[in-house]
């Protein structure tokens, strides 16, 4: 009776341990589609290898209405969503004597391009909306900060849309609409 | 036979956290109509909710989807699906390009789907509606000309490039009333009335934040939401007793009120100019000095403001000159996109009284896509009066005396802009 019991036991955890690799193969597939446009467009584009960008990065100045250029010129390598990554985390950790419009707590989750709308969307973790210091121009600076930044830097990234832990939101802090994607407006760029 | 059911059991025990609602969603066009289908892996039930820009489903389970914004290609009606997850529940709501209804819904089994059917709806925009419904007002409803007037007899001075203006279009939109049921009910053009604005009688002033929405909070722990509210009260007491007019407050006490509450309210209520007061903050602690602001379409597209200027171009003129899907649905989402430039108008004469009352420099009246002010069927602006992140600015917004200066600058901006109304349109 007992050793019925130790192979139904068995054989159950043998179903459990099949069905748990099953569907966490499936999802996996899924979750690589993910931050990519659909597959039969995918098939056909060229695969990418890395590739060097210099990018320029602005930041506010508590002197200064416009986002002032950092002198220093950065290489960044990696394939195209590894770039945008990188120098999106580059924005998020700051510089020192420049002013960060991003609460402190704030990472980013993810992000990925829409080809066809070229839009690339970002994905911070929710602590934007819990720690963000309202105000509507600390708002308009957010947002400002990463499209023109984004924009300037890569010509094939025409608008920015924002999501925050995963979800769309309406508003950061009760002020601008966040739902639609965001030109850049380089009026706020202190240009050379 | 007791071990097999304890085996079957424990399967299932250890099976049901595995399992949830996967949904697969697409969408397609037909001939006069777009099909949006949601496919589960299992059957599921739904609630479904239409606006007028989008359709909100409603599951009562956990699903997953592979992407939480699914971009349609190629529809003429349906822009992007969205999930949104919460608790036990996902929302999907499918963004549309321009306005909708909903033709049919209905089940399908194996594999469970829910089909809906869309179509454009074509009838214009709820804005529109007062102005066909006013000739149905009986005469005693009508506007007191006498009362505004009677308060503003001498030409207040006119702010900055405003002075002697005159709109360089007919500023009257071209006006065809709503209906439920679609084109058929338009009316012919000759059966609008002729081009005659009502005049303002009704004023909302809308204090922003409140309840646990604390808004912006200083160094000395002052809030936002206390500030506007102390603001709004005194700017009521200022329109009703100096003006005569009806004021709507969106809120009196403090509580939290939706964005899309505050700027129903104002629309249900027939509200016909729409100033919400706020208080600043910004990143940059020197910044100061108040800014007035009416939405904008920029941060879409610069060309959709320009679309939206053209005042007397109707929503399907707009919608046949705008070049993209994108900028379509942005103009048809818009009620204010009407009411720009007597927006522009108010914001002008508000911040040139604040402009004096600050002694500061024009920072400008500017222009953001606020959320609150984007579907206002009215004028409307957003008053932004200084910053709590400034200390100095701080230390006089918690002045009561400032703050009654403040309000009597707005009303004045207000007036003066009622004055100018009542000139050009009346």
């Amino acid at each position: 009776m007992n050793k019925k019991i130790i192979y139904s036991l068995v054989g159950l955890a043998l179903i459990f341990f099949l069905t748990s690799l099953f569907i966490f193969l499936k999802s996996g597939s899924k979750t690589n589609d993910k931050k990519s446009e659909p597959v039969e467009q995918q098939t056909d584009a060229p695969v990418e290898g890395p590739e060097t960008i210099s990018v320029k990065s602005f930041f506010f100045a508590e002197d200064s209405r416009l986002m002032l250029p950092v002198p220093e010129e950065i290489q960044l390598t990696g394939i195209k969503e590894q770039v945008y990554r990188q120098f999106v985390d580059l924005l998020i950790k700051g510089k020192k004597n420049f002013i960060s419009p991003i609460p402190e707590e704030v990472t980013l989750r993810t992000l990925y391009l829409v080809e066809t709308q070229k839009m690339l969307v970002i994905d911070f973790t929710e602590e934007l909306i819990h720690k963000f210091p309202a105000g509507t121009d600390s708002e308009l600076e957010f947002i400002y900060f990463f499209v023109n930044n984004i924009c300037f830097n890569f010509k094939e990234i025409k608008q920015v849309k924002f999501l925050i832990g995963g979800n769309e939101y309406r508003t950061i802090s009760g002020h601008i609409d966040i739902e639609n994607a965001f030109l850049p407006d380089f009026r706020y760029l202190k240009l050379d | 036979m007791k071990n097999k059911v304890l085996s079957v059991a424990l399967l299932v025990l250890f099976s049901l956290p595995l399992f949830s609602l996967s949904i697969n969603i697409r969408s397609y066009d037909h001939q006069g109509y777009t099909r949006v289908v949601l496919e589960g892996d299992t059957s599921f039930e739904y609630k479904m909710d239409a606006d007028s820009q989008a359709l909100e489903v409603t599951l009562k389970k956990r699903a997953s989807v592979e992407n939480a914004i699914q971009m349609v290609q190629g529809s003429k009606l349906v822009d992007r699906v969205v999930h949104n997850w919460e608790e036990e529940k996902s929302v999907f709501r499918v963004h549309m390009k321009s306005r909708f209804k909903v033709k049919r819904s209905f089940v399908l089994e194996q594999p469970f789907r829910v089909v809906m059917d869309l179509v454009q709806n074509t009838a214009p925009v709820a804005v529109q509606s007062d102005i066909v419904k006013l000739k149905a007002v009986p005469q005693q409803n009508q506007p007191n000309n006498e009362a505004p007037k009677a308060n503003l007899k001498s030409e207040p001075p006119a702010p900055q490039n405003t002075v002697a203006e005159k709109p360089q279009e007919d500023p009257q939109p071209q006006v065809t009333p709503e209906t439920q049921e679609g084109e058929q009910d338009v009316p012919d053009e000759q059966d609008l009335p002729k081009k005659k604005m009502p005049m303002i009688q009704t004023i909302c002033i809308d204090p922003g934040h409140g309840g646990t929405d604390l808004g912006a909070v200083g160094r000395s722990k002052l809030m936002e939401k206390e500030v506007t509210l102390n603001l709004g009260k005194k700017l009521k007491r200022l329109i009703e007793s100096k003006l005569g007019l009806n004021v709507i407050m969106t809120r009196s006490t403090d509580e939290e009120v939706s964005l899309n509450s505050r700027v129903s309210k104002a629309n249900n209520q027939k509200a016909q100019l729409f100033v919400s007061v706020h208080v600043n903050s910004s990143f940059r602690r020197s910044a100061r000095g108040p800014e007035t602001y009416y939405v904008s379409l920029k941060a879409t597209d610069q060309e959709a403001f320009r679309l939206s200027q053209k005042e007397n171009s109707s929503f399907e003129e707009i919608e046949k000159i705008a070049e993209n899907d994108n900028l379509k649905m942005i103009l048809w989402n818009m009620a204010q996109t009407e009411h720009i430039k007597e927006s522009s108008k108010l914001a002008d004469f508000i911040q040139y009284e604040l402009n004096i009352l600050m002694h500061t420099r024009n920072r400008g009246v500017k222009q953001a896509p606020f959320r609150v002010l984007m579907r206002a069927a009215m004028p409307a602006v957003l008053v932004e009066l200084a910053f709590l992140s400034n200390t100095g600015e701080e230390k006089e917004l918690k002045d009561d005396a400032f703050l009654a200066r403040a309000a009597l600058a707005i009303y004045t901006g207000i007036s003066k802009y009622i004055y100018y109304y009542n000139n050009m349109y009346r």
